[in-house]
């Protein structure tokens, strides 16, 4: 049955979070949040240890079920069909452990068979080439790759999805600076390409480097929104407050 | 020292907020405890009816009355076994051999009726003891619990720490195996209270102490392996599931399979065809019955000569009687060479079963702790000897009273008519010759010759595994 | 869009359908393909299946030689013991006859009962009930351990390599932070578990069948018993499958998970039978075998001393054809010896049906408490279609009892109707044939 839907400016709004409350264990974790992220955008969630991020990651999947509020991948309410919503998004959870007795192609042509995505060699190929892991290792078993590699896996296998909308959990976790450096060229790269990416991380200056927006979490609450596109001021004292930072013992921010 | 003793009392207190833990253990007391009580009760109540039945068994036969003394032969008697005082913890074979023996002339009869042959089958497992609940789940409960002593630590990144505060890894697992000890030592105690109760009934203490120093050796080896898996590997479900893998491939394939690979190399024939191959001989060695079968001409003649005398109407004694003794004797060494032909066949079957405890150190306990308790194959065996002891002594007392009491004339025409055949007949007092039996476990020297073999394999493991544990200690870096 | 229920009869779809699973299973199976452990309990069951129905095949073997040796050798010790025969009486004595049963086609995958119970006699015509317990002693060493038949293998070994195979599906998954990315993944989260199991399951249930069925065909057995048997087993593995699988799906640490699950094999396989075996033992009381043994012998020997009338009487109540036979004046008499035989028979007949009945009850009891212990009702299951039960080994014994009875019936004539000794007559005594 065809229903007509306007095209609205929403339609541009690939994720929307609106008013989210989330109890996990008789404990609210998520006391109403809402934000949106618009296709082809980068956008952070900041905030540190049990703010809830991961959280809302976990939602957007439909792994939680909200108890009060409502989560929309491309415009539908996640509850209402959560396998539409895990075929648009591609999750790379935090540390993203793929099998360690596999190597690189096994594990990328295991996953993507899961997800019943058809993809060729070459097209794997292509795409490690993209995220530069050298073709020799790519037969190597995982187990023996550095966490930088693994990562570089991880997001080719995200890439290779093809699916709309990124989350990335704690992408850059334990990596070491030019991997980090490397990582957020290509997660540029794909939203100049058009995917929408919403990254959590508690690293402020990387948020800062590549996100287009950045949301503060504390508590399960937003507690400050900006846009980090160079072209308005960051609220440092908002990020420092997310943190509970001691605003002297850290250096100003800059973008 | 004072280390040891905070890793060990940590490792408990860890234990004692675990649920699981405490769960897998009381269910293993329980489970020893219920099966001691009820193997006791059992065994207790067995011994009253055997020794019952034997005395019994022994009236009936003294009052019979006054008959021909072959009859008696033929009458019969019945020896039981009662269980040894350690029967109440491992009652072993018990439970598939039979425990009476019917006992009559010219035959050796098997033990009949075993326990099981009227039980349901429910699978092997079935027959619950306390010794097969050590040998087994002891050995499950002590991976339950001490499967993560060390590889928790790991997982937890607490090894670093420790080993960073000076605490060397032999320390640590020396503390971990302090604690793992103390809780062997807890899994004991039902046996320590089995062993008083046999201590009552009159085993020695030292047979206790041993099987009580077997079994706290089986365990700790055990435990050492536990403790040297946790050390080594990484990864908390992977030692688990090995420590599962090995301890079900120990207990229970390894033991099944010897069997199958031990009767197929040592085959020993049954009783119908060793009674089908004893014929030919049995043949050569006449009839008993029949006085006036050739086998028997040159006792005739040698007794003639003695006696001086022309017919054997003329001996003093009675030919026929003789003649009964003299096969009887014949006849019975042929059906101890049988016997112990297939005793031997057995003996070797055992051999190879025991080299099995190489593989299988649950193997190796459970012939020790049968050895020890009286309940393994060497006393199955005497029982054996004793009833042909038995019964030969008291077939030749008969086979003695018909020669000696009984007149050839009377004997030969016995058939004749109504009063002949009570003419042919001696007194009661005859049956005197039978023997009171009670059925006694080997002395401990012998018994643990018996089980040196296998108590020397178990030493070896027990050894072997402390070597790995102290490798495994080495290998404890960060 | 169109929404699928509008039209669910869409060949297409479903076709796709079957496609995209067809595909997921692939792989799948490649991925098992490359899980080391699950190689390794592969060879590790393959190995011991290999192993269990092929002493299985010896044993069957061992057994089948056996019966022809015994049948050659109890032929020419009837040959031997000829010369000895003059009359009825004494031809009765002397001559053993061989009973036996044969192994069945499928016997190599449970020995059962076989070990335990007696499979083959030599009858006599005396008082049957002292030879029918007469038993094979096996060394009891060897019987207390049990051997490693294959029924053993599916019915207790095969849930613990279960149990190791499956206790993690999700839990390691968990530890190693892949979960969320799997169900992300897949489009069915839940079925990628399910189809994770079930490969699991059949990989190794294929390692544990295949020898069994490879070793039916080599000992001709029948395609229903083999079918049945596998079925069996099949459904057995598919039992712990689903409960390793519901344990699995517990959000607790994996060690936890298996421990449980062990809980549960200790429990079904241990447990339960062993409290099933007291509690029928103790329930259903059966007169102990030497009973019967005591009482018939006593009744023969007793025999020998009561007034002969007492005796003939007693036999020819159950006899009324030869109750106008005259006795002869002679203090022994086959007659009266043979019948003070069956008398003694006679005398422990309702012992002897106590003793049958309470087996059977016991058994009918435990069969049905074994619903609640899954691995006794496979091995019992596998059992009684080897023909190694207890009901087969009762059936035996009925073919003997029936055999002896016939060996009466031919003689009984010859004895009463003074028949004159004629050697060549015995060659129409009855023999014996197993399964009649």
């Amino acid at each position: 049955m065809h229903v007509y839907q306007p095209r609205l400016a929403s339609d541009m709004m690939m994720l929307q979070v609106d008013s989210l409350h989330i109890t996990r264990s008789d404990k609210e974790v998520l006391s109403g949040i809402s934000f949106a992220v618009n296709r082809g955008d980068v956008y952070a969630l900041l905030g540190g240890n049990g703010a809830g991020k991961s959280t809302t990651l976990l939602s957007l999947l439909g792994f939680l079920v909200p108890s009060q509020g409502r989560v929309c991948v491309k415009g539908n309410d996640v509850c209402d069909n959560v396998a539409a919503a895990r075929r648009a998004i591609s999750y790379l959870p935090e540390s993203a452990s793929l099998y360690e007795h596999l190597n690189a192609l096994e594990n990328l042509e295991y996953f993507l068979g899961l997800a019943k995505v058809e993809v060729t060699l070459s097209d794997i190929e292509s795409v490690l080439d993209r995220v530069s892991l050298a073709p020799a290792v790519r037969t190597r078993k995982l187990g023996d790759y550095s966490k930088g590699m693994r990562q570089k896996v991880a997001i080719a296998l995200a890439m290779l999805r093809d699916s709309d909308i990124l989350l990335l959990d704690e992408p850059t976790s334990g990596l070491d600076p030019s991997a980090i450096d490397e990582l957020h060229r290509i997660i540029r790269g794909l939203a100049d390409a058009g995917k929408t990416i919403l990254m959590v991380t508690h690293d402020v200056y990387g948020a800062c480097q590549v996100a287009d927006r950045i949301g503060l979490l504390r508590n399960g609450k937003l507690v400050g929104e900006f846009a980090a596109d160079g072209k308005h001021p960051i609220d440092t004292e908002a990020v420092h407050k997310a943190f509970a930072l001691n605003t002297d013992s850290v250096p100003p921010l800059s973008v | 020292m004072n280390t040891i003793l905070r890793i060990a009392a940590e490792e408990w207190r860890y234990w004692l907020r675990s649920y699981l833990a405490l769960g897998g253990v009381l269910v293993f007391l329980l489970l020893v405890l219920s099966s001691s009580i009820l193997t006791k009760l059992r065994i207790d109540a067995e011994t009253h009816v055997r020794t019952h039945q034997q005395s019994a068994a022994e009236q009936t036969f003294l009052d019979q009355p006054n008959r021909h003394p072959h009859r008696m032969v033929h009458y019969g008697h019945y020896i039981f076994r009662a269980p040894a005082p350690l029967a109440i913890f491992d009652p072993g074979l018990d439970a598939v051999t039979g425990q009476a023996i019917f006992l009559e002339g010219h035959r050796q009869n098997t033990p009949t009726f075993s326990e099981s042959a009227a039980s349901p089958d429910l699978g092997g497992l079935a027959h619950l003891t306390p010794a097969l609940i050590y040998q087994l789940f002891g050995a499950l409960v002590i991976i339950l619990l001490g499967h993560g002593t060390i590889v928790r630590e790991r997982e937890a990144g607490a090894i670093t720490p420790l080993l960073s505060l000076g605490i060397t890894g032999n320390t640590l697992l020396l503390g971990k195996a302090l604690a793992l000890l103390v809780f062997i030592l807890l899994l004991l105690l039902p046996l320590a209270i089995t062993s008083v109760f046999a201590l009552s009934a009159g085993e020695t203490p030292l047979a206790v102490l041993v099987l009580f120093g077997v079994y706290l050796v089986y365990l700790c080896l055990w435990g050492a392996i536990v403790l040297g898996f946790s050390a080594i590997m990484r990864k908390r479900g992977v030692v688990l599931a090995a420590l599962t893998g090995l301890w079900f491939v120990m207990t229970l394939v390894l033991p099944s399979v010897a069997v199958n690979i031990t009767t197929t190399t040592v085959t020993v024939p049954g009783k119908i065809e060793t009674d089908l191959a004893m014929l030919t001989d049995r043949r050569k060695l006449g009839d008993g019955h029949n006085a006036g079968d050739p086998a028997f001409a040159k006792l005739r003649a040698s007794l003639l000569e003695k006696y001086d005398a022309k017919r054997v109407e003329e001996l003093p004694v009675n030919f026929r009687g003789l003649v009964a003794m003299e096969s009887e004797q014949k006849l019975t060494q042929l059906l101890n060479e049988y016997a112990e032909a297939r005793i031997d066949g057995e003996n070797r079957q055992q051999r190879l079963l025991e080299k099995w405890g190489w593989l299988s150190p649950s193997l190796a306990i459970a012939f020790v702790s049968r050895a020890i308790a009286g309940t393994d194959l060497m006393h199955y065996h005497h029982f054996q000897r004793d009833a042909e002891n038995l019964r030969f002594s008291f077939v030749q007392g008969l086979n003695r009273a018909h020669a000696e009491k009984l007149s050839y004339q009377d004997d030969i025409n016995r058939n004749k008519d109504e009063a002949s055949w009570q003419r042919a007949r001696v007194d009661a007092s005859n049956w005197q010759v039978l023997d009171a039996y009670q059925f006694k476990a080997a002395s401990l020297t012998e018994r643990l010759g018996n089980a040196s073999s296998s108590i020397g394999v178990l030493t070896v493991w027990f050894l072997a595994m402390l070597c790995l544990l102290i490798w495994s200690g080495w290998r404890i870096k960060p | 869009m169109v929404s699928r229920d509008a039209m669910p009869f869409d060949l297409e779809w479903l076709e796709d359908q079957a496609m995209s699973a067809r595909k997921t299973c692939l792989n799948e199976i490649r991925f098992a393909t490359r899980d080391r452990t699950l190689g390794l309990w592969m060879a590790v069951v393959l190995m011991l299946s290999t192993l269990s129905v092929g002493s299985g095949l010896v044993e069957v073997r061992h057994q089948l030689k056996t019966i022809e040796n015994l049948l050659g050798a109890d032929q020419q010790d009837r040959v031997a013991e000829s010369s000895k025969l003059n009359d009825w009486g004494s031809a009765a004595y002397y001559s053993f006859h061989l009973t036996y049963a044969p192994p069945s086609e499928f016997a190599y995958a449970a020995i059962g009962q076989r070990d335990t119970q007696p499979w083959k006699h030599r009858i006599r015509m005396l008082a049957l009930e002292g030879q029918i317990y007469e038993q094979d002693v096996i060394n009891p060493s060897v019987a207390l351990i049990g051997r490693f038949d294959f029924s053993f293998l599916a019915s207790f070994v095969l849930p613990l390599v279960l149990i190791i195979l499956l206790y993690d599906l999700k839990a390691s998954e968990r530890t190693a932070g892949r979960y969320n990315l799997l169900e992300s993944m897949a489009n069915r989260a839940e079925s990628l578990w399910r189809l994770r199991a079930v490969i699991r399951v059949s990989a190794i249930s294929v390692c544990l069948i295949t020898p069994m069925i490879l070793a039916g065909w080599f000992a001709r057995t029948g395609f229903s018993t083999l079918l049945l048997a596998s079925c069996a087993v099949l459904l057995y593995a598919a039992f712990w499958g689903v409960v390793c699988y519901g344990f699995s799906a517990w959000r607790k640490s994996g060690s936890v998970i298996l421990i449980s699950l062990i809980g549960c094999w200790v429990l079904t396989a241990v447990v339960i039978p062993a409290a099933t075996r007291l509690l029928v033992d103790r329930l259903i009381p059966v007169p102990s075998g030497a009973e019967i043994l005591m009482s018939q012998r006593e009744a023969v020997n007793d025999a020998w001393d009561l007034p002969k009338d007492v005796t003939m009487d007693a036999f020819f109540k159950r006899h009324p054809q030869w109750s106008n036979y005259q006795p002869v004046q002679s203090s022994f008499e086959w007659q009266w010896y043979y019948a003070f035989q069956q008398v003694g028979d006679q005398k422990t007949e309702q012992l002897t049906n106590a003793y049958r009945n309470g087996r059977l009850q016991r058994d009918y009891t435990a069969s049905w408490i074994s619903l609640l212990a899954p691995p006794s009702l496979l091995e019992r299951t596998l059992q009684s279609l080897a023909k190694t039960d207890l009901s087969a080994h009762l059936a035996y014994e009925k073919e003997v009892r029936s055999f002896h009875r016939a060996l009466r019936e031919f003689y009984y004539p010859k004895f009463f109707l003074n028949e004159a000794f004629d050697k060549a007559a015995l060659a129409n005594r009855p023999e014996f044939v197993a399964g009649k």
